[in-house]
């Protein structure tokens, strides 16, 4: 345990935390939220969900949510507008999403004076009507302790495709490199099978999120047509192994993020992680799917 | 463009061919094309790893030229092995692992040919890939009748697993007729040895 590193990490997002709910109306700027906590972009959404348990998006949306209700508690003003000014373009989006967090409908909840006691939120982190938010607890995700190693890889010379678009379209761009590479000759059982994330799927707009597919190629590998080449950087990572399906590798970045950076005593390095497929997903069950993340470190 | 289904030989047969529970039982399997490759000594050892790169190396290399150029798609199969020993009394399980002989094997699809097979071998050469890459061959093997069980754990404790196939084969009149054959299921790199997955198959006759 390194509580000095978690105090950092907590009064680092503490100042995130309270931009959100002074800027509850513009839309959710990671750069500018990255740059008030110091965190590089590449890690910022991660260690937010790692630490807060939802992402900016939910985070933001379940405030907004929260105004809500108390607008409706303490004023006259329509529940259109109140609507509208949570962000829903209808009255009945945003019924449906209060009486998700609610329980009742937000005419039911005027009406009774309701009370939102206990919202459901991972963070304990709510609207804040008129007092900051002087502190917070970060998510515990519990159970037991996360299992890390610590890797100096060498750079890597990768061949890659860059996709652009939803992640789980991703498997076009596989589909590019490994067939133009195996019918060269370029894959055998020495060959890394590397994925770059540069978003945050929750806030960039699913066609614009970057996902580089890589594989490791010899020197003498030239670039031609879609397919690029760039040295993925050396130095050193942690590494967490993922067992499962890929739809679930948020999970395991999660954990990694929320419970073991901020007691690390560790700073990331601002560069993207890794992740390194190690068996077939043609040929192999979702459940028996292993995948080694990669997150770059700062030196000591 | 109507694109037709990639073929996944061992989903395909996996209520034949590679049907396997925790118990022993007959299976009556069908001919099948397999990429293949021998050689000698223990698992894990030098010439076993240059093989598996070699077997590995040409299997991707056709099929993503089937890919490329459009033909129909498939899954590169699980990694299969033969064992034996060019002892005639001993079982290969008693001898030392270096004087093991195998064979690697890897089950293609019936409509891969061996001039697909020979220009891979030319591409990975030129790639000055190891030179165990010519040893690859392509084949068709015909087990008939075995009897087939799932190993779940080390493979050092297999022993156990083989002596229960043994006695069923026994009870049913029937008697080892052909080579030890295992199929890997798991990834030995990651999943602990408790949980390896494996499944035997070995062709039996009348006794």
């Amino acid at each position: 345990m390194k509580p000095s590193t978690l105090k950092d990490y907590k009064e680092r997002m503490l100042r995130v935390l309270i931009h959100i709910q002074e800027h509850l109306d513009d839309e959710p700027d990671l750069e500018e939220l990255a740059r008030i906590a110091c965190f590089s972009m590449y890690h910022f959404h991660r260690i937010f969900r790692g630490m807060l348990g939802e992402s900016v998006r939910e985070h933001i949306r379940r405030l907004k949510l929260e105004r809500a209700a108390s607008r409706l508690k303490h004023s006259n003003t329509p529940v259109t507008t109140i609507a509208f000014e949570a962000g829903y373009e209808s009255h009945e989006a945003f019924t449906r999403a209060f009486k998700a967090m609610a329980g009742i409908s937000p005419s039911e909840f005027r009406l009774q004076k309701g009370s939102l006691s206990q919202p459901v939120s991972p963070s304990e982190v709510h609207y804040q009507e008129r007092a900051q938010l002087s502190d917070f607890i970060p998510v515990q995700m519990g159970g037991v302790s996360m299992e890390v190693k610590f890797e100096n890889i060498m750079p890597m010379r990768v061949a890659f495709v860059r996709h652009v678009g939803p992640y789980d379209e991703c498997g076009k761009a596989w589909d590019k490199l490994t067939t133009e590479l195996g019918r060269r000759g370029l894959l055998g059982t020495d060959t890394k099978y590397i994925g770059l994330c540069y978003d945050d799927p929750d806030v960039t707009p699913a066609e614009k999120v970057r996902y580089d597919a890589c594989v490791t190629v010899p020197e003498d590998f030239m670039p031609e047509n879609d397919i690029g080449v760039q040295t993925i950087a050396g130095g050193e990572y942690v590494l967490v192994t993922h067992f499962g399906p890929y739809n679930r590798l948020g999970e395991t970045y999660a954990r990694l993020f929320g419970e073991w950076l901020p007691r690390s005593g560790r700073h990331l390095r601002s560069a993207p992680c890794l992740e390194v497929y190690l068996n077939d997903p043609e040929g192999t069950d979702p459940e028996d799917l292993v995948t080694d993340i990669y997150v770059p470190l700062e030196s000591r | 463009m109507v694109k037709k289904e990639k073929i996944d030989l061992f989903r395909q047969l996996k209520s034949r061919d590679y049907l396997a529970s925790g118990t022993p039982a007959l299976v009556k399997t069908g001919e099948g094309r397999y990429l293949t490759v021998e050689g000698k000594g223990a698992p894990g050892g030098e010439d076993f790893n240059r093989k598996i790169g070699a077997l590995y190396g040409v299997a991707y290399t056709i099929k993503m030229t089937r890919k490329y150029a459009g033909e129909q798609d498939y899954v590169v199969g699980k990694l299969e092995a033969q064992w034996w020993s060019d002892s005639k009394s001993e079982d290969f399980g008693n001898l030392p692992p270096e004087k093991w002989r195998w064979k690697l094997m890897i089950r293609t699809p019936g409509f891969v040919e061996q001039k697909e097979l020979e220009s891979a071998v030319s591409v990975l050469l030129e790639k000055k890939k190891d030179q165990a890459v010519k040893e690859i061959k392509l084949e068709t093997i015909a087990e008939g009748q075995c009897v087939q069980m799932l190993h779940v754990g080390p493979y050092e404790e297999e022993r156990k697993s083989v002596e229960r196939m043994k006695a069923f084969a026994e009870e049913q009149g029937l008697k080892f007729s052909g080579l030890h054959h295992e199929i890997y299921i798991s990834d030995p790199r990651r999943v602990p040895p408790k949980q390896l997955k494996t499944i035997l198959r070995i062709p039996v006759s009348r006794l």
